[in-house]
């Protein structure tokens, strides 16, 4: 057998093959409902990356969680925690931005350790006890900003909307610094151990690890990563907005499942970054079909309801996609159906 | 030199250790032994650190340890291969062998060369074949099996604990195995070793540590002793291995034939079992934990459907494809695990009763709350069920009145043929002999009976005949004279006299 063969093929058994799948294929759609030349313009190809940033950060914040056996949802709302403390930090304290910024990382450090105190060391449900975050941090972020206010030196959005030698997005730099210190970390021993917590808690502790502290670490690479996800929003959006980006957090769950991720031991970074790219593929392929539509059918007008809907239903179909595809979820599907007709967990085997 | 002495562990009223002591040297094989409920595992999870002992002292080399979590036990040189396997599935044997021991690298990295020619040695040394970057979750129970000791091994211990580790492995794979105990023997290593086959114990075992019910009775040298000795020290019975398997014929005639089950196999757990229940009997199924047991009875009801053999139910062939099936044909089943599978905590007492007869109805037929009380009441009364107020809910019942009613509820519905497995299981003296007495008066009116019981003396008490399961296969059948204690015993341990007298084990598959 060939290597490239034999690379495929290990390709295909790991976890992140099914939302790779999903990813080339609404690509390869994009690309060609929007017309290749236009598609790789530098222009497209940068809106693409700054505008879709914080989606694409919140669903790698996830991915860790996940991984390790827990779960927030409240990262959505925590950007724009980040991004309030990093506006009024710099508006009210009048230091530079950047030190805001630096709070604004400390504040979604804090808030994670919260959540993990909540769920590892409390024991809460951990969808229960992310979903009142929600609301306290909602809270948290109306007494620092009590409406929409504040503005971002235009050297700063600037840079953000700019081109590195005129052809790599500056966004972009957030998604390679995040990769390249999870590439790091996942080599460390702290990446075996987030993967043994969420398999198998029980089994871990056997093995002479600490599951609450596993996940507390597990936590602060989410903290760090939303921070991250939080400035690149204050960046995009220029202002701040204490009620902003609360359907981040529910978004990047879908995607991070899309991508193949599982709850608990199953699934890589790289399943976050092909789920988000999904989602944000399908929505921008959905965009231009109708663009398309309007050009060819004079008289064409629908509200752009019909794009929502037409986007979820395609998601819809990806998330039903993965559980054909992902090899646990199509087992235990198979057993059900054989279990059913054959009427033996034998004849299921 | 390793020493656990006056170790107390208490879970609420259940007590698993009293007293209890174990010992082990450097280059000593010993083997741990109990029966049903001892303590042995308990004693094993003490020094692999997943349960803290409410009493006692643990030693080594005369200096006092505490063992609080995996890692103090790791910490200490001790190592453990468990009985249901501390692999994590979703991880590859690569990872799961070197987990808490990677090969640091460069910048704190793990090193992926040396991990991966450490562990394909080590796959060599126990002639495991399968790829080290397989997840575990895809491999056969018995090579998951190998993996979770040779990961034990791989941390080079000075005490290796192997709990029942063989259960699932086939005869050269254990050879295999004890010859890499045999090396680590010679090495120093002290080792404890579980299990309930006794040819294994004379094939490789020093010294035995023997336990009953949470107390150690017996150290001993393993050549001093003979198995009945042993059997004798872990049961408090001699076995009696005469004539076992001969006393099938028995006074059954005129009776109708209930079940008949024929050389059924479900596995890995159940190999050849045949069994004959009459009318109006209580049939005890007996032996120790996991020799199939619970799959039998619920291959019975329909929740698996066996590989081979044949089930005849009231003289016709039975294909149940659910319990709901076996249900409507008038079968009944009470499990001892009453919040997994019996108990509707949230209920009212009174539903719980009516609960298997709602399974039996049409769907939309129509309740009303008289009806419920009525049937409720009715049950209650006729079998004298003391279970306080119908309308309070379920979970307000002790654990041994929740016990009853989940007996209530089956013969409410008064089935042809009652499964119960292990129903007295953590249930108090007195709602134990209400139940006995509530099973017996329902044999007496025809209902047919099949009772698994961990307990041998509630199997001697309440079945008319005993079939002792060992392996997953029928060791023993005693009924009238022959039920004593003594044979009971001996069948459970799989020991079974043949022609010229010597006692053997029952042929493994």
């Amino acid at each position: 057998m060939s290597d490239v063969k034999q690379m495929f093929l290990r390709f295909r058994r790991t976890p992140a093959f099914v939302g790779f799948t999903l990813f080339a294929f609404v690509l390869v759609l994009n690309i060609v409902v929007q017309g290749p030349a236009q598609f790789f313009s530098t222009r497209s190809l940068n809106t693409l990356f700054s505008k879709n940033m914080p989606l694409l950060l919140t669903t790698m914040a996830m991915a860790p969680l996940l991984i390790s056996g827990t779960l927030d949802i409240s990262i959505g709302i925590q950007l724009a925690l980040v991004n309030v403390v990093s506006i009024m930090v710099f508006q009210e304290w009048g230091v530079p931005l950047y030190i805001g910024f630096l709070m604004g990382m400390l504040a979604s450090l804090v808030v994670s350790a919260l959540c993990w105190g909540l769920v590892s060391v409390l024991r809460l449900p951990s969808m229960l006890a992310s979903f009142s975050l929600i609301y306290i941090v909602r809270g948290v972020n109306v007494l620092i900003m009590d409406k929409p206010q504040g503005k971002v030196p235009a050297e700063f959005y600037k840079t953000y909307d700019s081109l590195i030698g005129g052809v790599i997005p500056f966004s972009a730099l957030f998604l390679v610094l995040v990769l390249v210190v999870w590439l790091y970390l996942i080599r460390t021993k702290f990446g075996r151990n987030i993967y043994a917590v969420g398999g198998s808690p029980r089994n871990a502790f056997a093995a002479g690890i600490n599951p609450v502290w596993v996940q507390f670490q597990a936590s602060m690479v989410k903290g760090v990563i939303t921070g991250l996800a939080g400035i690149s929003l204050t960046l995009m959006t220029a202002s701040g907005n204490p009620l902003q980006g609360e359907a981040y957090g529910l978004r990047g769950l879908s995607a991070c499942i899309i991508g193949g991720l599982g709850f608990g031991g199953w699934g890589s970074m790289a399943c976050a970054v092909f789920g988000a790219g999904f989602l944000v593929i399908i929505q921008n392929t959905v965009y231009y079909f109708f663009n398309l539509l309007y050009r060819l059918i004079p008289g064409f007008t629908v509200t752009s309801y019909w794009q929502n809907l037409v986007s979820d239903i395609i998601i819809f179909f990806g998330l039903l996609m993965t559980i054909v595809t992902a090899r646990e979820q199509r087992e235990a599907l198979r057993q059900g159906f054989v279990k059913q007709f054959k009427g033996g967990e034998q004849g299921a085997r | 030199m390793f020493t656990m002495r006056e170790i107390d562990k208490r879970y609420d009223a259940v007590i698993a250790c009293q007293d209890a002591s174990l010992q082990v040297e450097p280059g000593e094989i010993r083997a741990l032994l109990g029966s049903n409920g001892s303590g042995k595992s308990t004693m094993v999870k003490i020094l692999a650190g997943l349960v803290k002992p409410n009493g006692g002292e643990i030693l080594i080399d005369d200096a006092p340890v505490t063992i609080n979590s995996g890692r103090d036990s790791r910490r200490l040189g001790i190592a453990t291969a468990f009985q249901d396997l501390s692999l994590i599935p979703t991880m590859t044997v690569l990872d799961n062998i070197l987990l808490g021991n990677e090969p640091k690298g460069k910048l704190g990295m793990v090193d992926r060369k040396i991990s991966l020619s450490s562990v394909v040695a080590l796959l060599e040394r126990f002639h495991i074949d399968c790829d080290p970057d397989a997840y575990v979750q895809t491999l056969m129970p018995s090579t998951q099996s190998l993996i979770e000791v040779a990961k034990a091994v791989f941390m080079k211990p000075r005490l290796l604990l192997l709990d029942e580790v063989t259960a699932a492995l086939h005869r050269d794979e254990v050879q295999l195995i004890f010859s890499v105990l045999r090396e680590l023997k010679a090495q120093g290593t002290a080792i404890i070793y579980v299990t309930h086959r006794m040819n294994e114990i004379f094939e490789i075992c020093d010294t035995s540590t023997i336990m009953r019910s949470g107390r150690t009775v017996a150290h001993v040298n393993t050549d001093e002793l003979d198995l009945d000795e042993i059997v004798f020290y872990m049961t408090g019975q001699r076995p009696d291995t005469e004539e076992i398997l001969e006393t099938e014929s028995c006074d059954h005639e005129g009776r109708e034939l209930i079940l008949d089950v024929e050389h059924m196999a479900l596995y890995p757990k159940v190999h050849d079992i045949s069994l004959k229940a009459y009318k109006g009997e209580i049939v005890g199924i007996g032996g120790l934990e996991g020799q199939g047991q619970p799959e039998f009875i619920r291959a019975l009801l329909g929740v698996n459907r066996p590989e081979e053999g044949t089930i005849a139910y009231m003289g016709e062939e039975a294909h149940f494809h659910s319990p709901a099936d076996a249900v409507h044909h008038d079968m009944g089943f009470i499990s001892g695990e009453r919040n997994r599978e019996a108990m509707f905590p949230e209920r009212s007492v009174g539903e719980n009763v009516f609960a298997g007869s709602a399974a039996k109805g049409s769907l939309f037929k129509y309740l009303t709350a008289k009806v419920v009380r009525d049937f409720a009441q009715a049950a209650v009364d006729k079998y004298d069920i003391v279970v306080g107020s119908l309308a309070h809910p379920a979970s307000s019942l002790s654990g041994g009145n929740q016990q009853k009613l989940v007996v209530a509820r089956w013969i409410a519905m008064d089935p042809d043929l009652l499964l119960l497995d292990d129903p007295t299981k953590g249930v108090d003296v007195h709602s134990r002999r209400e139940i006995h007495r509530i099973l017996r008066q329902c044999a007496d009116e025809g209902m047919t009976i099949i009772l698994s019981s961990s307990e041998n003396e509630e199997l001697l008490e309440i079945a008319d005949r005993v079939y002792l399961f060992y392996e997953g296969r029928v060791s023993g059948m005693l009924s009238g004279a022959a039920k004593t204690p003594e044979r009971l015993v001996a069948a459970m341990m799989g020991m079974a006299r043949n022609l010229n007298g010597a006692t053997r084990e029952v042929e493994r598959a």
